[in-house]
């Protein structure tokens, strides 16, 4: 079988990219080895965990579950996106003053979440909470932490409202 | 876990999708939102040949109102599904059972067509179809046909496609008035396929008398199947407790459950009687029926 | 004990890992790129115990872009046996070599130009196996005349022994009663988010090894991983990198270190090997105990607890890495809070083709405070007496501190009334039983369990072999480096990982709290295992109280030079000096100071200026020991004081169980901890909550199976269950501190009591409310299946 290449071209954080991948290539591995974005984690390989989580043209999406020539012309929002210059964005604050994150290895793909979350829904109930961050798994926190963390961030509006969908 | 090598292609239109179908048959598995197929990629327990990406023809995605019903193209996530107005009014059932889909970032990709075609047993929306009568539409090269629903599961995830057919459209007749719905399952976890779920949709006469019932199962037989000795029980009567516990009954016996660690056969017949029995009050009430 | 008033002990301090770990910015194993990197993937063998006859990897080898293939052969060559901690002769390769013994065992290795290729190679990979009788029941497995998994071994059943303390004879003789229960407490997996693996770097010409790893115990057991490596130790460079969760499943990561490293050597390249899920599920490091325990508690009618008998069977899978180190973890504790006078231990360790059981939070202890939370609820239900009375009667008493336990190990210090009055207080014990019952008239099954139970921290190494008769290892320390820069930084050198607890915090807090500054104004760096001083790592609740003993050491020695200096360039005496925000100034006279930032400068730059004979520079390295470890005695009656740091707790969950479907909801949940002196106490309290959620996973959801054939039934997160945010309750926590004498600041470890007590407490609160049907709780995890079959048994029987 010959090994076929597709070129694509992607806007990442706000910044296009244009590379060569095998279309089995998937976007979890484009985004971290390809560019260089390791915020964004491996964890199962399988769709459960959610530690790939990133925003593909605004909704969140599993990034082990896509394949990288699926995201040719999409805009790609990942964790590194939110806080360009290392200050930390309010969510990532609230984060830290609740105590939502402990190894860390989650963490992005919860602030992809919460981000989306607080956008579509700026004041979410607790189990609206719980609802939402149930697609990911933390198997450090026991998720009180992080869920204070979101409420934290709701009653600060950290996350600019988006447009109805 | 990474996939295997494979050829790729993303049509743009349904010609060219079952052109190279048409063209590729066996050696070829269509990709539409990817949430069960990129899993058997990734162990490797899935090797096709071609991959057929489908989620850029457009023309597969849409929701319209069809008479009373309505029809939606293969490619709908199930996220638009569950929020689009339509389908929120016309067919609350299917908006309740999407809901129970995975999660979010699951449904922002899964699809109902995918959900269909990869006929997994314990999956909820083929169940749901199976309740609601729908029709689905494959078309290949050079021809199209449609199916009802139940003709379309059958077996394990095997449906009645051709290696060469796409599924394009599903077509979900109107509910009369006075018709109650309700999509119930159990899961290990939040999200989590279901260990058995339940689809019921029960229409009343003004007399509070079931004059029509589907029930359908998930999870309790190698494909989703009707429970018709159950509806048989719920026809014609009026839906009090005796009915419906005679009828969670004949869900029982209908259910021809598989077994794996999270459930042995009989503990999933069992629960079929329970959730069925759930499903159905909830939809007799849904109904305008007396509880 | 008088509470000292402190400034930063105690506080909520943000923590000093989070912007890196928030920012997407930290670096986890994966993370690693080196130029020209390979990538490995590992070909697992399908039979869980075979003989291999053939491996033909010319098919392998020939497929573009692989550099390297290795097998069985080559690692007998390239490496050495996997460091085990145990006497007997269980040997394991990272490869197998001859035959497998597990399902999952790695096979053959392959290092390609991405993990892609890789894959593709070890699929080309031929393997022929000679099928040998599987042995997955540890009760075949024991005997003398079933298949042996390790044909050197005289038998599977390769630890065998009873310890018995006390008078065991004649507190049962005295009983008026003997409760039995029999047990089961199956497999779980640790399964943190972040897999294990390295990145191993060989250069020929200087005989260095450079490795990247999210392995523990860097700087404790770096020479054996050497050894595995045929590698001088002079010459392995391990880094910490940090780590995306362990729960002890990351200690000694023997198997993918070696894969990596005899990648490395055969290829001439660097190699990155990370498991990948399945890997880690099916051949991990992080398997849990796999208990059958036969159990008696010897009672009086009054409800004294009068004696115990533990008689465990262990099903510890194909190897034997950490001996039956868990068995001495439950010693330390093996009688609760409770004054049993006497107990015996009957441990029998047995192997089967199954992956090797690791350790996980709790280590044992947690297996045991279930069976003897289990007895005590059995207890107070056969002799008809409340379970908080026969509870309370029967704790050791707050003056009874430090309490030497039966076995010998020390409690430290504790407050048990006062944790499970809290409890109940908190839970609403009178209002809860109220609701039970308006909720049970109405045909709801509603429990409310308890479990007080103990959560030790800070093992002493003599738990790895007392149970043997030769002495061993007596050392477990743990290290920091301090120093004062030119510029008046404060610079803390780690030598363990970050394992997701908060070290670098803790390690701020302690300077901050010895100098009077802000812990922002402390930087925390690591150091690799050629520059690191002896440390054990995180693992049995440690840390803090580690790295504080090591961090004052050093704080007091740099203090010493300091003050030296200070007095010197004030004209004062060094006892008068004094430290603060500002830096060091004379007792009683404010004006008369200096900086940190001028101490620094002329610590480095003004030798001079410096008291006559003293060194230039301002650095301090402080190895803290074991602050309470004593020798056991040679006939083993006392085991001396191993693990004397003793928290405590008592859980309070309410449950509603549906008796059709045997689903749980948890409605409530509360638990009251005394790990001593809090350092960080949101730290501590996302360490508690994270622990109960493990506990609610072991509970209901998470159990390693496999099927007759060895097969595993649960290689990925669809089958093997962790709980989400949906199956777990907010948790109400609360603390009691009752400081430990031994440690500085009086703190005692919390990290593990949460998953340590939350099983017990979850058991007692599903038998509560299954109590009405008459059902009796003895096997972990409650399945829906499980509960709804022993409901029907209940009534059939009526």
């Amino acid at each position: 079988m010959t090994r076929s290449i597709s070129l694509i071209g992607l806007t990442v954080n706000g910044v296009r990219h244009e590379l060569a991948v095998e279309p089995r290539r998937l976007l979890v591995d484009c985004l971290r080895d390809d560019l260089g974005l390791t915020g964004t984690h491996i964890g199962c390989e399988h769709g459960v965990c959610g530690t790939c989580t990133v925003l593909v043209d605004g909704a969140s999406v599993r990034s082990c579950l896509m394949l990288a020539v699926q995201a040719d012309g999409a805009t790609v929002t990942t964790v590194e996106g939110l806080a360009p210059d290392g200050a930390l964005h309010p969510l990532q604050q609230a984060f830290r003053e609740a105590q939502g994150l402990q190894c860390g290895f989650c963490t992005p793909g919860m602030l992809m979440l919460a981000w989306e979350l607080l956008r579509d829904h700026p004041a979410p109930s607790e189990a609206e909470i719980r609802e939402a961050i149930s697609a990911n798994l933390c198997r450090c926190t026991g998720y009180q932490g992080i869920v204070d963390a979101i409420q934290l961030a709701a009653e600060r509006h950290a996350v600019p409202a988006g447009a109805a969908r | 876990m990474k996939p295997p090598r494979f050829e790729y292609a993303a049509p743009h239109k349904i010609d060219e999708a079952v052109g190279l179908l048409s063209q590729h048959g066996e050696r070829a598995k269509v990709l539409a939102g990817g949430q069960s197929l990129v899993p058997l990629l990734n162990f490797r327990l899935a090797t096709p040949e071609m991959l057929i990406d489908v989620n850029r023809v457009a023309e597969l995605a849409y929701v319209r109102p069809l008479g009373s019903g309505v029809a939606i193209g293969a490619m709908t996530r199930q996220d638009t599904l569950e929020r689009t107005d339509v389908v929120r009014s016309r067919l609350p059932i299917v908006a309740e059972a999407c809901r129970l889909i995975g999660h979010l970032p699951i449904r922002h990709r899964g699809t109902i067509g995918g959900s269909l075609a990869h006929a997994d047993p314990a999956a909820e929306l083929p169940a749901v179809m199976m309740a609601l009568d729908a029709e689905l539409t494959a078309v290949r090269h050079g021809g199209r046909r449609t199916l009802p629903v139940e003709q379309f599961f059958t077996g394990v995830f095997t449906t009645a496609l051709a290696p060469d057919e796409l599924l394009t459209e599903i077509r979900v007749p109107g509910l009369p008035p006075r018709t109650g719905g309700a999509f119930i399952e159990i899961a290990r976890r939040a999200g989590d396929f279901a260990l058995v779920g339940v689809a019921a949709v029960v229409t009343l006469d003004d007399g509070g008398r079931a004059t029509r019932a589907r029930v359908a199962l998930c999870g309790a037989a190698p494909a989703p199947i009707r429970a018709r000795e159950a509806e048989r029980v719920l026809v014609g009567a009026r839906p009090d407790a005796r009915a419906l516990d005679e009828a969670a009954e004949k869900i029982a016996a209908a259910a021809d459950p598989p077994g794996d660690i999270h459930a042995s056969p009989a503990f999933r017949r069992k629960l079929a009687r329970h959730v069925g029995r759930q499903a159905m009050e909830l939809a007799v009430r849904r109904a305008g029926g007396a509880s | 004990m008088a509470t000292t008033p402190r400034t930063w002990i105690g506080k909520d301090v943000q923590r000093l890992e989070d912007p890196r770990l928030l920012t997407g910015r930290a670096t986890y194993t994966d993370d690693v790129k080196l130029p020209g990197m390979a990538y490995a993937a590992v070909l697992r063998s399908p039979q869980a115990h075979a003989r291999i006859v053939r491996i033909d990897t010319s098919r392998a080898r020939a497929l573009p872009g692989v550099f390297a293939v290795i097998t069985g052969d080559d690692a007998r060559e390239l490496s050495n046996p996997l460091p085990a901690f145990c006497a007997e002769p269980v040997v394991e390769y990272a490869l197998a070599v001859d035959k497998v013994r597990y399902a999952g065992e790695a096979v053959a290795a392959v290092a390609a130009v991405d993990r892609y290729t890789a894959e593709d190679a070890a699929g080309l990979i031929d393997v022929e196996y000679a099928p040998l009788p599987v042995l997955t029941d540890p009760m075949e497995a024991m005997k003398p005349e079933a298949t042996k998994v390790h044909d050197n071994l005289p038998s599977n059943l390769v630890f065998e022994k009873t310890l018995s303390f006390g008078d065991v004879a004649g507190g049962f003789a005295s009983a008026d009663r003997v409760i039995r229960r029999r047990l089961r407490w199956h497999r779980a997996s640790a399964q943190p988010l972040e897999t294990a693996g390295a990145v191993c770097s060989y250069n020929p010409a200087s005989g260095r090894m450079d490795v990247w790893s999210n392995t523990n115990m860097i700087n404790y057991v770096g020479w054996l991983v050497a050894g595995t490596l045929k590698v001088a130790a002079s010459k392995l460079s391990i880094k910490p990198m940090d780590v995306g969760g362990s729960f002890g499943s990351k200690h000694v990561l023997g198997k993918v270190i070696a894969i990596a490293g005899m990648l490395a050597r055969r290829s001439g390249r660097a190699v990155k090997f990370m498991e990948d899920r399945v890997d880690n599920l099916t051949a991990c490091e992080n398997l849990a105990c796999d208990r059958i325990y036969d159990v008696e508690l010897a009672v009086g009618a009054d409800g004294d607890f009068k004696g115990l008998r533990i008689k465990v069977v262990d099903d510890y899978g194909a190897y034997f890495q950490f001996g039956h180190g868990t068995h001495g973890n439950a010693l330390a504790q093996a009688t609760g809070p409770y004054r049993i006078p006497g107990f015996e231990y009957t441990v029998q360790c047995v192997l089967t083709n199954k992956c090797q059981q690791g350790v996980f939070r709790g280590a044992g202890s947690d297996a045991n405070n279930f069976a003897l939370e289990r007895l005590v609820d059995a207890a107070a239900q056969e002799l008809g007496i409340d379970r908080v009375e026969i509870r309370r009667r029967n704790f050791i008493r707050p003056d009874a501190f430090p309490f030497k336990m039966p076995a010998g190990n020390i409690y430290d210090s504790g407050d048990y009334p006062k944790v499970l009055d809290q409890a109940l207080t908190m839970a609403g014990w009178n209002e809860l039983r109220k609701m039970q019952a308006e909720a049970r008239a109405q045909g709801r099954l509603v429990g409310i369990g308890l479990a007080t139970a103990q959560q030790r921290s800070v093992y002493g190494p003599t738990e790895f072999w007392f149970w043997y008769d030769a002495p061993g290892l007596t050392s477990v320390p743990e290290s920091v480096g301090l120093s004062l820069g030119p510029t008046g930084e404060f610079i803390a050198t780690m030598f363990s990982p970050f394992w997701g607890n908060s070290p670098e915090t803790v390690v701020a807090q302690s300077v901050a709290e010895e100098f009077g500054i802000d812990p922002g104004a402390v930087t925390v760096t690591y150091e690799d295992s050629l520059h690191g001083l002896p440390s054990a790592g995180p693992g049995g609740s440690r840390m803090t109280v580690m790295l504080t003993g090591a961090v004052v050491g050093a704080c007091r020695k740099l203090k010493e030079k300091m003050s030296r200096i200070a007095a010197h360039l004030l004209e004062a005496a060094p006892e008068d000096i004094v430290f603060g925000a500002g830096g060091a100034s004379v007792r009683g006279v404010p004006d008369k100071a200096v900086g940190y930032d001028a101490l620094g400068l002329k610590a480095y730059w003004f030798k001079l200026d410096l008291p006559a004979g003293m060194e230039s520079g301002l650095e301090a390295r402080h190895t803290y020991d074991h602050p309470y470890l004593t020798m056991p005695s040679a006939d083993r009656k006392d085991l001396g004081a191993f693990y004397p740091m003793m928290g405590h707790g008592a859980h309070v969950p309410v449950v509603e169980v549906n008796p059709e479907t045997g689903q749980v909801r948890i409605l409530r949940y509360v638990a009251v901890h005394d790990v001593g002196t809090v350092v960080n106490p949101k730290s501590l309290r996302g360490q508690i909550t994270g622990g109960i959620t493990q506990g609610i996973g072991m509970a209901l959801y998470e159990q390693c199976l496999y099927d007759a054939d060895g097969q595993p039934l649960t290689a990925s997160f669809m089958d093997y269950l962790l709980p989400t945010a949906q199956e777990v309750p907010r948790f109400e926590i609360g603390h009691v501190e009752t400081p430990s004498p031994f440690t500085e600041y009086g703190v005692k470890g919390g990290g593990e009591g949460g998953r340590m007590i939350a099983p017990a407490a979850l058991a007692s609160a599903v038998e509560d409310a299954l109590a009405p049907l008459g059902v009796t709780i003895d096997e972990l995890p409650m399945t829906p299946e499980r509960l709804a079959t022993l409901v029907e048994a209940a009534r059939a029987r009526r």
